[in-house]
């Protein structure tokens, strides 16, 4: 282990030991053994494994590929244990079944909506808010145009910024 | 369109998939290299949008991790038992994977009863193991099953039963009520009211493993008929 890092420097043990190093020592650590792990397993893992980005999912269960149920049924009253639990998941699925059925108008024709009618309501309010932050930016970016016209062009833009909080040396002292 | 495919034969269809989205391979496919090729002889599955299976007649049931399967308990050996599954190698059920089980209060299991469990661990390399205990510590519908019948079959109409489109429970539950556990491992266990009916029921289900949708109906029918004459 030591030979193999030995290329990059390590902090000593006993620095490790003192008490502000505690949180590298626990990274170091765990560099320590990830090595390790990388080691034990370097004569299994090919190079094609390592960087292999494969678009197969090995699935070695039926259960998913054929939607099998689960196979403790009971019916009409055999075992009440059971057919309470089979209610419950019947509830349970319908219900989600439900909440996804109660968006009749999909969200694509509700911001078409609002687009299109501008009327009162949400839509035009946060228009509105936008709209006084175009104006104010817009404001903005012409006074930076005229400035950057005004200024040397060697000072480029920088003596524009400069401009607006210029420190005015008073003339003479007082004391 | 029914494709059927021997061990060693690549599977074009998935190949050409995998190059451009994902694809799961199920059961009876695996992957070599570059290439897609089955495993076991029978019919290529299809499912929409990219999941590739082999259906194939199998009654030596393997273990895989997630499955509920019914077993026979051989025997206890410390703080397991061990459980016949009907795999190469038999299952590890340990007394601490049922509910409200702690040391000291051990669940009343014997050698000889049947179980209902999940498996937890199935590796090619480790014995199976068993709980009779979901996630959150519940038994649900896990547990030892008491009295009835139960059955081998083979891992198709264990599987043919289980399926969401499958007439055959429907039917039979219009002409007798019952109460059934079925494992992925080929095994079912029934329990109706009265011996002749669990018969009745047993042969129902061993007779619908060639049958259509149709036939099921009617078998169904014809053994209502004749219980109740």
């Amino acid at each position: 282990m030591a030979n193999k890092n030995s290329s990059k420097p390590k902090l000593s043990k006993g620095i490790l030991e003192m008490k502000f190093m505690q949180r590298t020592k626990e990274k170091v650590n765990k560099e320590i053994e990830a090595a390790e792990g990388r080691e034990m397993y370097s004569s299994e893992i090919t190079e094609r494994m390592k960087n292999s980005k494969s678009n197969f999912i090995t699935e070695p269960s039926f259960v998913h590929c054929e939607n099998l149920i689960e196979g403790r049924l009971s019916f009409r009253g055999m075992n009440p244990e059971i057919e309470r639990l089979l209610e419950l998941e019947k509830a349970e699925k319908e219900a989600t079944k439900r909440h996804e059925q109660s968006t009749d108008v999909s969200n694509e024709d509700m911001a078409k909506f609002y687009h299109d009618a501008k009327a009162a309501g949400a839509g035009r309010t946060m228009e509105n808010k936008f709209n006084k932050y175009k104006k104010v930016n817009a404001q903005k970016r012409h006074m930076k145009d005229v400035d950057a016209n005004e200024a040397q062009p060697n000072q480029g833009g920088f003596a524009g910024k400069k401009r607006k909080g210029k420190f005015m040396k008073p003339s003479e002292d007082d004391n | 369109m029914t494709e059927v495919v021997m061990p060693g034969d690549r599977i074009p269809a998935a190949e050409e998939m995998g190059k451009t989205k994902k694809v799961i391979l199920g059961p009876g496919l695996r992957r070599q290299d570059e290439h897609v090729v089955a495993c076991k002889v029978g019919i290529l599955q299809h499912k929409e949008p990219n999941t590739f299976w082999v259906d194939s007649y199998q009654r030596r049931y393997v273990p895989v991790r997630g499955e509920h399967i019914i077993g026979v308990v051989t025997s206890k050996a410390g703080d397991i038992f061990r459980v016949d599954i009907g795999s190469s190698e038999q299952a590890a059920l340990p007394y601490l994977a049922f509910e409200q089980a702690t040391k000291k209060n051990r669940p009343d299991v014997n050698t000889g009863d049947l179980v209902y469990a999940r498996l937890v661990v199935a590796s090619k390399d480790f014995e199976p193991e068993l709980v009779c205990v979901n996630s959150s510590g519940k038994k649900g519908k896990l547990g030892v099953l008491s009295d009835g019948f139960v059955f081998n079959c083979s891992l198709n109409l264990a599987r043919m039963i289980l399926r969401e489109n499958c007439p055959l429970l429907a039917a039979l539950t219009k002409e007798i009520p019952f109460e059934i556990a079925v494992g992925l491992n080929g095994r079912i266990w029934i329990k109706a009211k009265s011996v002749k009916e669990t018969i009745a029921v047993g042969n129902a289900i061993l007779a619908a493993e060639h049958a259509s949708n149709e036939q099921i109906s009617k078998i169904c029918e014809n053994i209502g008929n004749i219980l109740f004459i």
